[in-house]
């Protein structure tokens, strides 16, 4: 019973789990029962009332959230050329990373034309308004739900955080060019600092990163940025000097001579006096 | 799902009260309608009847292709046309009434996750049922649905919506389920409804709220509608305290005013909705 990702899937579908006895399972809910056969289950202390409203938050996020979030990553120009397809063709290896990421995107377009319907075409950008303002909207409900409490439920996990976090710490993390959505999350405090707290607690390696709470997070984003902006200003500068040395040996305003440090010192500073003398 | 012209229509849609002269349109009761727009047609009734808004049922073969949205039903009122429950909510909150303005935030998140539980799950599995179980079509969707058409065309539009209605399952991941594993998940919503219920008159204790209009809307349809089987109803009909919830509502929302215009009649013919 070892949980671990093959390259090829039968399904073509992730996650997937390895399994001993049941084979390869894919898709997250038949992981999620096969686990609860084998008595894994996050849910054990729910009440009944506690499992019906898990049930009834993971459709409002399917139908709202979700959606919105394969537009965010996959459908939306900007976000889809800059972040989502050069981060696919970094991980896929060579002749393929040409064509699967398109195909992904194509996948989901249709998807998502096929539920929100024909009008989704005519009309996309009053639409995707629409669409944009529910997806804020059940955000808000998240955070409204979640309060000021650790976690859904009180103080300990059950399977509706795994579900909510797994869709809200993507979008908080990915560095999206056009991030309408993302900024909506990044104003509720409670959700934000809810994610860095599940990261840091079940994600050490990956949470190690982004320690502490979001702010800090917030820090640690611009800090990778920074390097190349170092680089980039410490280059030109470089450039710049470099230039104006060949100009200065070119010319003759600077030469090297051999021999003694004393006369070609003494040299400019006579020079720089005459001139000064010149201007009195 | 969300209209395009609802964010306009809301802005207009506030000045004017509400006319005497509301109309509700759906397809025809007797011949034509299905299980998923006949129930989503009764939610939208008992809505209006809990906000206390007269609205008078116009049947019309056409209704489908008659709505802004494609969908049915859609409310015809003063010059504007609005379609589809959550937007209806808006535009007569928009006027002034609201059922969910007693709540807390908490309270209207739940609601909201509630009634997209009812959408996901029990609304899927009603067009599942009718568009993708191969008896149900052959034996009522297909007779009903093109019933006010002439033989080829109603056989085109059939096949067509059938098409349609299929690829979308596909796109949300149902089409690979058995009819076992959609009932499964029926009950599986009536659970989770009946426990929110528990022993309250509505979800939300004393004042009934868009979520009792809409699983009224639902519950009550299934509950009344003659399938090749009965296995739907059987399982709603598992859970005494939603039972008990509809009948409360139909006698109190639907019984109340007996004019043939609005109410009964729709009550009535839900029962029949199916029946060949």
């Amino acid at each position: 019973m070892m949980p671990a990702p093959t390259p090829l899937l039968p399904s073509g579908r992730l996650p997937a789990l390895k399994t001993k006895d049941n084979g390869t399972i894919s898709k997250m809910e038949q992981i999620i029962t096969h686990l609860r056969k084998q008595k894994y289950n996050a849910d054990y202390d729910l009440s009944a009332a506690q499992g019906a409203d898990t049930l009834a938050f993971v459709s409002l996020l399917e139908e709202k959230l979700l959606p919105v979030l394969i537009h965010t990553f996959w459908v939306d120009a900007k976000n889809y050329v800059e972040h989502t397809r050069k981060w696919y063709a970094e991980t896929i290896p060579f002749p393929l990373n040409f064509f699967l990421p398109n195909c992904m995107h194509k996948q989901h377009l249709e998807r998502l034309q096929l539920l929100w319907g024909d009008g989704y075409m005519e009309d996309e950008e009053k639409l995707e308004k629409e669409l944009y303002r529910d997806a804020r909207e059940c955000l808000t409900l998240l955070s409204q739900r979640l309060g000021s409490q650790k976690f859904f439920f009180g103080d300990s996990p059950a399977s509706l955080d795994a579900f909510v976090f797994s869709r809200l710490a993507p979008l908080l993390k990915a560095k999206l060019p056009n991030g309408k959505l993302q900024q909506h999350l990044k104003s509720l405090q409670n959700l934000c600092n809810y994610c860095t707290s599940i990261l840091s607690l079940y994600f050490p390696w990956d949470g190690g990163e982004h320690p502490g709470s979001a702010p800090r997070a917030a820090g640690t984003d611009e800090a990778e940025e920074d390097p190349h902006k170092r680089r980039n200003q410490l280059l030109s500068v470089l450039v710049g000097l470099v230039a104006m040395l060949g100009y200065a040996f070119l010319s003759g305003i600077v030469s090297i001579q051999r021999g003694g440090a004393g006369p070609g010192a003494r040299q400019p500073i006579a020079m720089q006096e005459e001139e000064e003398e010149e201007e009195e | 799902m969300s209209l395009v012209a609802e964010a306009f229509v809301t802005q207009l849609a506030a000045a004017e009260p509400w006319p005497e002269n509301a109309a509700l349109y759906q397809q025809l009761k007797e011949e034509q309608i299905l299980l998923s727009d006949n129930a989503s047609s009764l939610a939208v009734q008992a809505f209006l009847q809990m906000c206390n808004l007269p609205v008078r049922v116009v049947c019309r073969a056409n209704a489908e292709y008659m709505s802004p949205s494609g969908k049915v039903p859609f409310i015809h009122v003063g010059n504007q046309v609005v379609s589809e429950l959550g937007p209806i909510v808006q535009f007569v909150k928009a006027k002034g009434h609201s059922l969910s303005d007693g709540l807390d935030e908490v309270q209207k998140a739940e609601m909201k996750a509630y009634m997209e539980l009812v959408n996901n799950m029990l609304l899927t599995a009603e067009l599942y049922l009718q568009w993708c179980d191969d008896v149900t079509v052959e034996e009522i969707t297909h007779p009903r649905y093109g019933s006010p058409y002439p033989w080829p065309l109603n056989r085109i539009l059939s096949y067509q919506k059938q098409w349609e209605v299929r690829r979308k399952m596909k796109a949300i991941g149902w089409a690979g389920k058995t009819l076992q594993q959609v009932l499964e998940d029926v009950d599986q919503c009536c659970q989770a409804l009946s426990q929110r219920l528990g022993t309250q008159p509505y979800f939300f204790n004393k004042q009934p709220t868009e979520l009792d209009a809409l699983v009224f809307g639902h519950l009550f349809t299934i509950l009344t509608t003659q399938l090749t089987t009965d296995e739907l109803s059987e399982k709603v009909k598992h859970y005494s305290n939603l039972t008990a919830f509809c009948r409360r509502i139909e006698q109190q929302y639907f019984e109340g005013n007996d004019k043939e215009s609005s109410s009964t009649a729709a009550a009535r013919s839900a029962k029949k909705s199916l029946l060949r």
